[in-house]
């Protein structure tokens, strides 16, 4: 377990920027109890700052998780968001997406979300930013990148493709070996 | 006639142009620079800061200026040109002074024996020539002996002894004895400069070395007692810095984002529709019915004017 490099923090921050904007300093600054980023095994984790303190002692091969599990580090040095940093996602998020309930269950299949199952979106949603899926009363589904700005959504037909699927709760059952 | 008006007038005009001072101004009108020594008074300086320098700095430009007018001219198409005098002012040196050489065997030995170096001059007279001729080189007066026409034979030389051959093998011996004992000194020079800078010049060519194979040096034979090469050691924070401490280095980083070149991604996207409601790259796609903004400048259509970019 390692605090993570500047270039480390810079890829994870952008990231995380993409989804939640300029309340990324929310997450940093926090005022209830002091968070931190650390990396154990190319993965990302959000925790407080006593967790941090008790998993010292833990060593390195014994330390399976800590905190919440904000993704990983791809070989190639890419940042990938997992499902788990949703909670916070879903908390900060800036541009929303709604689906309808016929909509749910295959977007939790890890199909990306077509224009029939959307319910409602954020205004002005710029063209491949991302965002969080919710279900119509307000359950983060998961989260996903738009695939046309909120403008051009009007006039594409029902079966075209809005959100394109990056990380989805059904995940947890899915990869449930892999995920932590 | 009243003509007191008329010097009152004249005398003042003299009196904007005349520069009086207690210690007069320095002018070097080579670097069009005057320098002013007189010690700043206090009482114009807390009054007026403004005022005060604006004066001080006009006294200055007007004796400039007065100088540049002094100077003589030459007449050009473009009107007179002043001819600047070379600069009096000594700049500092922009390079530190160099080191001295350290001294050869002659000079050491020379210093020792209190010997005062003589400087011969290239150049010595030829009473038969009447002429000054090189001492070396180009004609030179130590190839007489081999280019005279009767020379003097020692009783015991051989019988193919060839006089001019002997002198010039001689000449020969003493230039490549004077280039030895050249190399001999460079390499005690070399010798006594700092041992450091020198172990660490080669540890660095002997590492660029052995790198510089088609395998980066994995497939060479190894020496004996060599040691493999030592990689950079990547440097982490310690895992418990204070949590204070870790969040400013984060908010640096964050402004920093904020404020550095866009990634690619988002450059994109803010050009394309993030800034404007409108998305100028569809706008254009639609009215040109997919032939692109030249299509569309080309056609000239009433439409097409503000889509183009």
């Amino acid at each position: 377990m390692r605090p993570l490099t500047e270039e480390e923090s810079k890829t994870v921050f952008t990231k995380l920027a993409n989804y939640i904007g300029k309340n990324l300093v929310h997450l940093i600054d926090r005022q209830d109890e002091p968070h931190c980023f650390r990396l154990q095994k190319d993965r990302v984790f959000y925790v407080s700052e006593s967790s941090m303190r008790l998993a010292i002692s833990v060593a390195r091969p014994n330390l399976v998780s800590l905190g919440t599990c904000f993704g990983k580090f791809t070989k190639s040095g890419k940042f990938k968001l997992h499902i788990t940093a949703l909670d916070y996602l879903a908390q900060y998020a800036k541009y929303k997406v709604w689906i309808k309930p016929n909509g749910e269950m295959p977007f939790l299949y890890g199909n990306h979300v077509l224009k029939a199952h959307l319910g409602r979106i954020t205004e002005d949603t710029p063209e491949h930013q991302g965002v969080v899926v919710y279900s119509m009363n307000d359950t983060p589904l998961g989260f996903g990148v738009t695939a046309r700005s909120t403008v051009d959504t009007r006039k594409l037909d029902p079966t075209a493709i809005i959100v394109f699927h990056q990380a989805d709760v059904g995940e947890y059952l899915r990869d449930e070996e892999t995920l932590f | 006639m009243d003509v007191s008006d008329i010097l009152a007038a004249h005398e003042a005009k003299q009196k904007a142009v005349l520069v009086e001072k207690d210690i007069p101004l320095e002018v070097d009108s080579g670097f069009l620079t005057v320098t002013d020594l007189n010690t700043i008074d206090a009482e114009s300086y807390e009054a007026d800061l403004e005022e005060h320098l604006i004066s001080t700095a006009r006294d200055g430009v007007q004796t400039l200026i007065a100088s540049l007018f002094s100077l003589p001219t030459t007449s050009s198409p473009d009107g007179p040109l002043a001819q600047l005098p070379p600069p009096t002012t000594q700049l500092p040196r922009a390079k530190p002074l160099p080191k001295p050489k350290p001294p050869t065997k002659w000079e050491q030995f020379a210093k020792a024996k209190g010997i005062q170096n003589k400087r011969r001059d290239k150049k010595v007279w030829d009473e038969e020539k009447q002429e000054w001729v090189n001492r070396w080189g180009w004609k030179g007066a130590n190839k007489d002996k081999e280019v005279q026409w009767l020379t003097e034979v020692p009783a015991n030389a051989d019988v193919d002894y060839d006089p001019a051959k002997a002198a010039r093998d001689e000449r020969k011996a003493r230039v490549v004895k004077n280039e030895k004992q050249h190399r001999a000194n460079l390499a005690r020079a070399e010798a006594s400069s700092s041992s450091s800078d020198r172990k660490r010049d080669i540890d660095r060519t002997l590492a660029v070395t052995r790198t510089s194979t088609a395998s980066l040096g994995k497939f060479d034979r190894k020496l004996e007692g060599e040691k493999p090469l030592k990689g950079v050691k990547r440097k982490f924070e310690p895992t418990e810095i204070s949590a204070s401490q870790e969040k400013s280095q984060n908010l640096a980083i964050l402004s920093k984002l904020g404020k550095g070149p866009m990634t690619k991604k988002s450059e994109k996207s803010s050009q394309s529709s993030g800034g404007e409601v409108l998305n100028v790259r569809k706008a254009i796609r639609t009215v040109s019915k997919g032939k692109g903004s030249a299509a569309l400048a080309r056609g000239g259509s009433t439409k097409g004017k503000k889509g183009k970019r």
